[in-house]
């Protein structure tokens, strides 16, 4: 039990008030010279892009209230450089099953559920703020349904965003959108992990989504393991609704086939 | 029940415990107690203790209903005891520029449980959240005490020990330190209960209650010393992580004048993973005037630096909330708070109200 200290009573409530009264003396800037992230604003103009547009709007002016720093709860960092990294492609702590966003799949996106307030875990994000408007939500769910490309987008070049096996296709995502009349079977191969070629039914771009390729295998995707490589060179090269040529290989200039690996569990394979 | 039955229960209580709430540090500084004294969480937060449940219903309410018989403890018996929060809201909130917003909402429901397998000494302990959202474990750890409960280990998820442990998880000091009762974290904490001290460390994985994704592991300690009429503590962590490093320090304390009870904290972190490196500071002072048992009136003025380097940044935020509790185990709580911000950013310049009703035992 804590003991008498009233001979310390009038020393400790000099020291006390002066420091409240200093705590109280702070008030908020005046802005001045800054963004409204409270930086200041940059001599280059910022990027527009959808991903860009939620960064300055949502993530670093609300979410990184708290999402910030190594102690940001669940580890997800929603400043402007680790943002991205920390969301696509990436499963949810809360929910492990689902991706914090699932690039073309915004209802089984764990962001979206959670600023919606219908995720099986938790609170409502902003957590203790009224939800965010809803042209916020509807631009992030935008974004994911656009494949949740990046901020930065290579001029001139198409590239790919990332590449979804779901559902029997194979959703090809790109950071431009593609030239339709090129979107066919030699451009895109898939083999499996035998290396034998997965016979595709249709190549197809979906309307209304210009930067996607949907893939429809003749007998779906079983579980296994696959390759999938889109020319970027040679006379069957895909390339963007302007001429330009794929940068499959990323090396910032045009040309050169991407190739990537994944594999399909059973859970994807219907 | 007369008042001083009251108080002899109440004493009971207390020396039947050797050492062992929610999350109101104005009410252990008005009475002079430490956190140990009304909740089983040496750090508070959580489970009341028999003498924090026999506060409540004497000394918290301002009618208690109900005789003798009806005194409860939480002990359902020797080994088992249990406890529970339900805070239910109604908010409004005004964010310039947008339309303005209200709702009714549960903030949170939580269960707790606590076996004491050895009384006194072994303890395994729950806390689960069942609102919002499903069921989520928020704290799970079994907790050993040594020679008449002067010091303790515990492992498991947990509650961190940094700066009070406020029961607002939105305060600008949580928000910065990012240890608060949204945050759990797995890994091992030791304390110390010894006269007018308390204190405790631990480590953790640091991952902001998600999961180990390095090898670094985070430090936290914790330190204050108690007296009847005021206190002051200091705080300290150090997360490593690969993304860089974050180190933080706090100090806090508290003053009793009478029906006037003064509560201050100060952080200070600085983050190696913001970019490259960068230094925050948030303040809290908060004033409770007891106006008459069972109401109570708070004033608290927070101050929030989110870049050291960057001026005119900063963000303020002030409450002022009444809170009653007509009798035990209920309390109706109404507030608003205002947010002064940089003008470019609405959401900085927010305003809130509530409603809140909270039960809990």
């Amino acid at each position: 039990m804590p003991g008498d200290s009233t001979n310390f009573l009038a020393a400790k409530g000099f020291l006390l008030a002066p420091l409240l009264v200093t705590l109280v003396a702070c008030t908020a800037g005046n802005g001045e010279g800054l963004d409204a992230n409270g930086q200041p604003i940059p001599i280059t103009p910022p990027t527009s892009s959808q991903f860009q547009e939620i960064q300055d709007t949502v993530f670093t002016p609300i979410c990184t209230q708290c999402h910030i720093g190594a102690n940001a709860p669940h580890g997800l960092r929603l400043d402007a450089a680790n943002s991205y990294a920390l969301l696509v492609n990436v499963a949810s702590d809360e929910v492990p099953t689902l991706k914090r966003v699932n690039p073309g799949n915004p209802d089984q996106s764990y962001i979206v559920q959670k600023i919606q307030g219908n995720a099986a875990v938790g609170g409502r994000m902003p957590l203790g703020q009224a939800q965010l408007p809803q042209d916020r939500i509807d631009l992030i769910r935008s974004w994911i349904a656009g494949g949740a490309l990046p901020a930065s987008v290579a001029p001139n070049n198409l590239t790919v965003a990332s590449v979804i096996p779901a559902a029997g296709k194979l959703t090809v995502i790109f950071q431009g959108d593609v030239d339709a009349s090129l979107a066919a079977s030699g451009t895109f191969e898939l083999v499996d992990g035998f290396d034998r070629p997965v016979l595709l039914a249709q190549v197809q771009v979906p309307a209304g989504r210009p930067n996607v390729v949907e893939l429809t295998p003749v007998r779906g995707l079983s579980p296994g393991s696959y390759q999938l490589r889109v020319r970027g060179q040679g006379p069957v090269a895909l390339a963007d609704t302007a001429g330009h040529v794929l940068d499959g290989d990323a090396d910032g200039a045009a040309g050169g086939d991407f190739l990537t690996s994944f594999d399909v569990s059973a859970g994807a394979s219907r | 029940m007369s008042f001083k039955k009251y108080w002899i229960l109440s004493a009971v209580a207390l020396l039947s415990l050797a050492g062992t709430a929610n999350a109101e540090p104005y009410l252990a500084a008005q009475m002079g107690l430490k956190c140990a004294s009304c909740h089983v969480n040496p750090t508070g937060g959580g489970m009341r203790t028999v003498f924090g449940n026999t506060f409540a219903q004497t000394t918290l309410a301002a009618k208690r209903l109900g005789d003798d018989s009806d005194l409860w403890t939480g002990q359902l018996s020797k080994f088992f005891a249990v406890g529970g929060n339900l805070r239910a809201d109604y908010n409004w909130e005004d964010v310039p520029h947008q339309a303005t917003t209200n709702d009714f909402d549960v903030e949170e429901a939580r269960a707790y449980l606590d076996f004491s397998v050895i009384p006194n000494r072994l303890s395994v302990y729950i806390d689960q959240r069942f609102a919002p959202g499903t069921a989520t474990n928020m704290e799970a750890n079994v907790r050993y005490w040594f020679k008449e409960n002067t010091y303790y280990v515990k492992a498991g998820r947990m509650y961190l020990p940094f700066g009070y442990r406020f029961e607002d998880d939105n305060a600008f000091v949580r928000q910065l330190s990012g240890i608060n009762m949204q945050a759990p974290d797995e890994g091992v904490e030791v304390g110390l209960e010894l006269g007018s001290w308390t204190a405790q460390f631990a480590v953790s994985n640091g991952a902001g209650g998600g999961n180990e994704v390095d090898q670094g592991k985070q430090y936290v300690t914790r330190a204050e010393f108690v007296q009847s009429k005021w206190r002051v503590g200091a705080s300290a962590l150090y997360n490593d992580t690969d993304a860089g490093g974050r180190t933080g320090v706090g100090g806090f304390g508290a003053y009793d004048i009478g029906p006037v009870t003064l509560i201050g904290e100060i952080d200070y972190i600085d983050d190696d993973t913001i970019n490259n490196g960068t230094k925050l500071l948030a303040s809290l002072a908060e004033a409770d005037w007891k106006i008459k048992q069972g109401h109570n009136l708070k004033l608290t003025y927070e101050w929030y630096d989110p870049d050291d380097d960057v001026d005119e940044n900063e963000q303020t935020r002030m409450s002022l909330l009444y809170e009653w509790t007509p009798i035990q185990f209920m309390q109706v709580r109404a507030g608003v708070r205002f947010y002064d911000g940089i003008p470019q950013n609405d959401n900085q310049n927010r305003t809130q109200a509530f409603l809140q009703l909270h039960g809990f035992f």
